[in-house]
């Protein structure tokens, strides 16, 4: 009797720590079984890697910036301006590297703003970032007068997007090489550890001796960075950049973080929970594209997925105490 | 017949006993003083009377019925409502919006539409009645301190109200704004409505109250009439039975070179104003004062993380010009935070990682932290400390309240800390635990460091300290060598600074 329960509870901890792993797999068995010939093959595997590879960069950055407890809603935003100004650079005949670095460099500054705008003054992170989204879009506009940017890109605009290494794209390697970096520095480095602690308690943690302002300022400097590498490697991809093209991410970049939080490491956004986070969001819009599920059904399950990965989590909780 | 009995009530917080076999009674229309220490039940008290709490055992009697208060709702029915010293107002709203809040707005005839008219002429109605003078459709957030507290008042009053209480009411209060509230007070007491008045200020309590009760360690110890009540007689009640002077270990202190000397310090707030203090190697300073005197604020004044408006702060002799926490723990200054939760712990973080916080450069190169390092050091200061868990990578919100003290402390002791600046450090922990505090505070005062030790039990301050300081309205109000030093000394000290001090800066 007392074994069973023992061993309820650690599968009930099993379940809430590694539970939207084992949601995403059962997705991938389910679209199997429904599309074997389409869904199960390798060439698909391949081809979800390198779509995922976009969603799961710009979500590493909102990770990042939700681990010190704040809110970055103008990453949609930085992203398009990413590649908007990567493009134009392209077009004005800058060298390709430039034309890749430039806009991080960019962006860097942007996050920087933000942070320092959300510390310096104490305005609430949301407000902050949406007013920034809402600059950029209009900067996006002015740049590219609306249309998209693609004539006269030159060719190897488009290596770092459409580059495969062994029949392995080279954005998908990127992916995982960010992933892996980052988690790195969340799990092993001084700064990552100051980071949890800021989300976790920030005034314990000024207490403590830690800068709170400068490690929030480098949070949203990497964010945004992210977000518009997310940008140049989306246009490098099509080898074009429309002024909107980044700004849907950023609902699904949070929707991976929340379900990212609910695997792992409990309520807390980390690395390897928004890349899974990533992949199942990115897994349902392929899968449910080759089952000819509308866009916008695609939309109401990725919802619905998020929610109930959330209440999951939540009911678990509430068994515990 | 009494509007309220008190009989025989006891309420206990795990094993320390908050109220024990308190009772008295209120009369209707008297103003009922309650004095007592920092924790001497008052709070409790009230609780319980408003419902917040239940008692363990033990009746209230209204009215001549006995009555059980299961919640503030049924407080509320029945004709009592607390004014407490912070504040429970919307900013935003107006004064009668204030007024009417948590109460069913008028409507008009349809049912859906708020009759703000009828509103706003029984705000005035209710103002005049009291003889209020007061804006009602100026926000909250423009009224001035004793404003709200009439509005509050009032609010009280919108509902039959029967015994008022007031909590520290004239705290934030100048006199001539005090005053104003005491003419509203006697107003109310004329019509009939009871008045429990909690206060540190003695003066205002003999002026007002027809009767005082006082409560020391959660008893109430009498209930005097004005006449006989003086100052002194009520200072002896309120301190500890058995007068135990200071326990201070008589030992010949070794008092070093001084490590702080703070000089005219003051903060642009006003919550510190012109300190001088100093703290040598090898002692251990005391600092007691009322709630709201000021101890904490000074503590955080020292160490960084609040701005300093004036004076000069020296530490080994060097002038620390503008400090953060980071420049305070890089020069040995530790700060043990009064709000564990709140402002010492990351709860959700391990106990290895919550050590480690202030020192992780110690812990790491440029870039990866070693772990392992890391690791044996939580470990030994779990062992050094005694800190019960299951390890050092238990969380640390999974902890009793003693242990995450302690590795707060393990904390501290990790930066090698030349001066504890200590904010209730006892506070909340098992009295083991608290023993142990001690025991570590006076082997580091040994060892030649120095201790700023604020607590707000004064028994406490007399046992462990070596010199104090007595603080009042923010600044410093007398400063004594812990030498047959008796708790009644002390608190005459805390509570005849009063008048003076106002009129000061009032």
């Amino acid at each position: 009797m007392v074994e069973t329960t023992r061993r309820g509870f650690a599968s009930i901890r099993f379940l809430r720590t590694y539970g939207t792993v084992v949601a995403g797999l059962l997705i991938v068995l389910v679209f199997a079984v429904l599309s074997p010939d389409s869904f199960a093959s390798l060439d698909n595997a391949i081809n979800i890697s390198r779509q995922i590879s976009f969603l799961v960069i710009i979500a590493l950055g909102a990770t990042l910036v939700m681990s010190v407890g704040e809110f970055d809603l103008s990453v949609g935003a930085v992203a398009s301006f990413g590649g908007v100004l990567s493009a134009k650079m392209a077009v004005a005949g800058y060298p390709i590297p430039i034309c890749m670095l430039a806009p991080l460099a960019a962006s860097l500054i942007i996050g920087f703003v933000n942070g320092w705008i959300v510390t310096r003054f104490r305005v609430l992170s949301f407000i902050t970032t949406l007013a920034m989204g809402t600059i950029l879009g209009g900067l996006n506009f002015k740049l590219t007068g609306g249309a998209t940017v693609f004539e006269n890109i030159p060719d190897s605009f488009r290596y770092l997007g459409q580059t495969e290494w062994g029949g392995l794209p080279l954005l998908s390697f990127l992916m995982l090489f960010m992933t892996v970096l980052f988690w790195y520095v969340m799990a092993h480095t001084p700064f990552g550890r100051k980071l949890y602690a800021i989300g976790g308690n920030e005034s314990a943690s000024r207490i403590a001796g830690v800068h709170v302002a400068r490690n929030k300022n480098a949070a949203f400097a990497l964010c945004a960075m992210l977000a518009a590498l997310t940008g140049v490697l989306m246009a490098s991809r099509l080898g074009s950049a429309h002024p909107t093209a980044g700004d849907g991410m950023f609902l699904s970049a949070y929707a991976a973080a929340f379900l990212g939080m609910t695997s792992f490491k409990e309520g807390i956004p980390n690395i390897w929970g928004t890349f899974v986070g990533a992949a199942i969001i990115g897994i349902l819009a392929n899968g449910l594209t080759i089952l000819e599920v509308p866009t916008y059904m695609q939309d109401v399950i990725t919802g619905c997925i998020v929610i109930s990965a959330v209440l999951s989590q939540k009911l678990g909780r509430e068994r515990k105490r | 017949m009494a509007l309220l009995e008190v009989v025989r009530l006891y309420k206990t917080f795990g094993p320390h006993y908050a109220l024990s076999d308190v009772h008295f009674d209120i009369m209707p229309g008297e103003v009922h003083g309650l004095v007592g220490e920092n924790g001497a039940g008052k709070s409790t008290f009230i609780k319980i009377v408003t419902g917040v709490y239940a008692p363990d055992s033990g009746k209230l009697v209204w009215q001549g019925n006995p009555v059980a208060i299961p919640g503030p709702d049924a407080a509320r029915r029945l004709g009592i409502n607390v004014v407490h010293q912070d504040r429970h107002l919307i900013p935003s709203f107006t004064g009668y919006e204030n007024l009417f809040l948590g109460l069913d707005y008028p409507r008009k005839a349809a049912g859906m539409r708020v009759d703000w008219k009828a509103m706003r002429s029984r705000a005035k109605r209710m103002a005049e009645e009291f003889g209020v003078a007061l804006d009602m459709s100026k926000p909250a957030a423009h009224m001035s301190p004793p404003e709200k507290t009439m509005l509050e008042i009032l609010r009280a009053m919108m509902l039959d109200c029967k015994l008022l209480i007031l909590d520290e009411p004239t705290a934030s209060l100048t006199d001539r704004e005090a005053e104003r509230l005491f003419m509203l007070i006697r107003q109310l007491t004329e019509q009939g409505t009871a008045v429990l008045y909690v206060s540190h200020r003695m003066e205002e309590i003999l002026r007002l109250s027809d009767r005082i009760t006082v409560f020391q360690n959660g008893r109430s110890m009498a209930t005097v009439g004005r006449p006989e009540a003086s100052k002194d007689r009520l200072i002896t009640l309120m301190s500890s039975a058995g007068a135990m002077k200071s326990q201070a270990l008589v030992k010949a202190v070794q008092v070093g070179e001084p490590l702080l000397e703070a000089k005219g310090l003051s903060t642009t707030d006003g919550k510190v104003r012109d300190i001088d203090l100093t703290v040598r190697q090898g002692e251990i300073v005391g600092l007691f004062g009322l709630a709201g005197s000021g101890r904490t604020e000074l503590l955080e004044t020292l160490y960084g993380l609040r701005d300093k408006a004036g004076g000069e702060v020296r530490f080994r002799g060097r002038r620390v010009a503008a400090a953060s926490p980071r420049d305070s723990l890089d020069q040995g200054v530790v700060l043990i935070p009064e709000e564990r939760k709140r402002d010492a712990l990351v709860m959700d973080m391990t106990i290895r990682e919550n050590m480690t916080l202030p020192v992780l450069k110690r812990f790491s190169g440029w870039w990866k932290m070693r772990r392992k390092a890391e690791l044996a050091e939580a470990r030994r200061w779990m062992e050094d400390l005694k800190v019960k868990a299951a390890g050092p990578e238990q969380t640390v919100g999974e902890l009793s309240g003693g242990n995450q003290q302690k590795v707060v402390f393990a904390r501290a002791l990790l930066s090698s800390p030349v001066l504890f600046l200590c904010d209730e450090p006892t506070q909340a922990v098992d009295v083991m635990t608290r023993e142990e505090i001690h025991r570590l505070l006076r082997d580091q005062a040994d060892q030649g460091c120095g201790v700023l030790f604020v607590s707000s039990d004064l028994q406490e301050v007399l046992d462990i300290s070596d010199r104090l300081y007595v603080l009042h309205g923010s600044r410093i109000a007398a400063e004594l060598d812990n030498r047959d030093v008796t708790p009644e000394q002390v608190l005459a000290i805390c509570y005849s600074q009063g008048k003076e001090s106002e009129l000061r800066h009032g």
